[in-house]
């Protein structure tokens, strides 16, 4: 309730400053007299939130590791990847209980172009530490003070810490946290050998999930963010199984028919997996009740029929087929019914509905492939990745807004993740061996 | 970089926040303890940021536990030989394919009727067919690729007399290239059926 009354001024406030902020010139790096920020502004997208994030103050304890810096620091790329902020970078911290201090920081912020300030104050006992967030609008003459969240966790979990304060400054603006504290999912490893690791969603922290010295494919969060549902070789042939790599729980095998047990997609709603299994022929899209192992049967054709991906209704999957001679995306109701076709002429495979329903995206052959992205009634086909190299594997961000990919354009196989309107994309990945198949997870719990 | 305010003012977290609402003149700072609804959970009770793998799982603290979904996953419905019990023999020829293609060339047909031959005069030995596929397509779709491969060159084999019940296949989709360079001449090598045998 609070923030919506905050918001709508402020949002309203916001139009109006991006609609006269040209994109102005970065003043020389003022040092505010008896306050030990410095501003060095970079960037200023006319068409981004400029906010400041100082270095966080520190209430107490000693902060041997820089955990102070390491939050402001993580927060800000975070705002960036965003692509709704661009960060006034600042070194230097506002000094906390000092209202005279933060007056002239915000003052100088401002000035240099600011519209937004985060004001981070980090205590530190021993391994626990507790952040408060304040987040002002520098666009109001007081200063007005957005909102205030506080955090907790130890020293080691300041990452997360960071993307959960990056991701409420992002509610706060609009409405939908932000997708910072979250988990990719991929495929690492030469040809023959592949296991299934687990990053945040900047990469950082990468560990295996799986060491089964076999081949590992396709993993799928489950939409709780606890599991993840993937093809493996581990017992010979491709099978399903499930991993829940934060508990210890043993691997549950989910589809071990003779023939594939394929290319799995969760339902919205968690409860059914799609899948593309053989075992009654050739390759059709089933749904499997994952509580009572019921399975349905969803195509009937005799192509290849594979890569189902739900729609976040529920209501409809896409899938791939090859039934006119090449593969192509496809839409079905859930109960198999009003099949039509989505995609004409070239190759394409790994639809990926979004999770905001708007937009499919595949992988077409060109160049190697190319992301490409077409609208659930078929229209507005268009091009998403134009190289250098072969970009496939889409992945969405919860916010609907980014994709994570596999790409060659750096030699190996790495994952990136970008932002729909073209903004280059960013190394997630940069580890030995091939990264591939992200699965970005949902929002953490 | 500790500032002279920091010095002066160490207390606790629980106070800082109703301190400075007081020095505050700003009407707003009374929700600092106080987050919207909509704020999301504090995190204090995070994931291990590591997941684990192995002997010690990463503290199980994401959510509040659940019983366990009771998978009752189906069952395969037919026992399936271990692929590392076949071996490859030279009697047996791979045979290869067009490019997304799963039909059986005719050259290649020869070749399968030599297969054919063989494993009806050896009706002591189990077959298995894999099927792959080269790296242009993508994985899943690879993978229904090279399974659809294996299942012609199956049929195949079967319309030439061997018994159906000899024969496994498995698709390896692009995962085990027999080469590696990124042209026709070695797609085309690894867009392939492979026959291996076991005896019975």
């Amino acid at each position: 309730m609070i923030r919506r009354r905050i918001l709508a001024p402020l949002a309203l406030g916001l139009v109006l400053v991006l609609a006269w902020l040209a994109p102005w010139s970065p003043p020389p790096a003022p040092r505010a007299q008896g306050v030990e920020v410095f501003l060095n502004v970079t960037g200023g997208g006319a068409k981004k939130l400029n906010i400041a994030i100082p270095e966080f103050a520190l209430l107490g304890g000693t902060d041997p590791r820089g955990t102070a810096k390491l939050l402001a620091s993580v927060a800000g790329k975070d705002l960036t990847f965003s692509g709704l902020f661009s960060v006034v970078a600042a070194t230097g911290s506002i000094p906390p209980n000092d209202i005279a201090a933060l007056k002239e920081a915000w003052t100088a912020f401002a000035a240099a172009g600011a519209h937004a300030g985060v004001h981070g104050l980090l205590a530190l006992r021993g391994e626990q530490l507790e952040v408060e967030m304040r987040l002002y609008d520098l666009t109001s003459p007081e200063h007005r003070l957005i909102a205030a969240r506080k955090f907790q966790g130890t020293v080691a979990q300041a990452r997360r810490v960071a993307h959960r304060i990056a991701d409420e400054i992002v509610l706060q603006f609009t409405g939908e946290p932000g997708v910072a504290d979250t988990k990719i999912a991929y495929v690492l490893g030469p040809r023959g050998a592949k296991e299934l690791y687990i990053a945040d969603y900047d990469g950082a922290g990468a560990a295996p999930v799986t060491r089964n010295g076999s081949i590992n494919l396709s993993p799928v969060w489950s939409p709780d963010a606890r599991s993840l549902a993937f093809t493996s070789f581990v017992q010979g042939y491709p099978d399903l199984y499930r991993v829940f790599p934060f508990e210890r729980r043993p691997l549950q095998t989910l589809a071990a028919f003779a023939g594939i047990n394929s290319a799995p997609a969760w339902s919205p709603d968690g409860r059914s997996l799609a899948m593309t299994l053989s075992k009654d022929g050739n390759p059709e899209i089933y749904v499997l009740n994952v509580a009572t192992g019921a399975l349905r049967r969803l195509t009937r054709h005799a192509g290849i029929d594979t890569d189902p991906t739900w729609s976040p209704t529920g209501r409809q999957l896409a899938f791939v087929s090859d039934r006119t001679g090449t593969p192509h995306v496809f839409v079905t109701d859930t109960d198999g019914a009003n099949v039509r076709q989505l995609t004409t002429g070239g190759f394409q495979t790994q639809a990926r509905w979004s999770p905001k329903g708007d937009t499919i995206v595949y992988t077409q052959r060109q160049d190697g492939h190319q992301l490409w992205a077409v609208n659930p009634d078929g229209s507005s086909p268009r091009q998403l990745t134009f190289g250098p190299g072969s970009a496939q594997s889409a992945s969405w961000a919860p916010d609907g807004r980014h994709l994570a990919f596999q790409s060659i354009r750096l030699g190996r196989s790495q994952i990136f993740a970008m932002l729909l309107d073209g903004t280059p994309p960013t190394q997630v990945t940069a580890g030995g061996g091939e990264a591939t198949s992200p699965s970005w997870s949902p929002r953490l719990p | 970089m500790a500032t002279r305010a920091a010095h002066i003012v160490v207390m606790s977290l629980l106070l800082f926040g109703v301190v400075l609402a007081g020095c505050a003149k700003r009407p707003a700072t009374t929700q600092a303890s106080a987050p919207a609804p909509t704020a999301p959970p504090a995190v204090s009770s995070p994931p291990a940021p590591a997941p684990a793998p192995s002997p010690t799982p990463s503290a199980p603290s994401m959510a509040a536990p659940r019983p366990a979904p009771t998978t009752a996953a189906p069952r395969p419905t037919t026992a399936r030989p271990s692929p590392k019990e076949f071996v490859a023999i030279a009697d047996l020829k791979d045979i290869h394919f067009d490019f997304d293609k799963y039909d059986i060339r005719p050259s290649d047909a020869k070749t399968l009727d030599a297969n054919a031959a063989w494993l009806k005069s050896h009706a002591d030995y189990l077959a298995l067919i894999e099927g792959h596929a080269d790296e242009r397509g993508t994985n899943e779709y690879n993978l229904a690729l090279g399974e659809r491969r294996a299942k012609s060159a199956m049929n195949y084999l079967v319309s030439q007399g061997v018994q159906a019940s000899r024969i496994t296949i498995i698709s390896y989709g692009e995962e085990r290239p027999q080469c590696t360079e990124k042209n026709e001449g070695c797609w085309s090598k690894n867009r392939r059926a492979h026959f291996l045998v076991k005896p019975r």
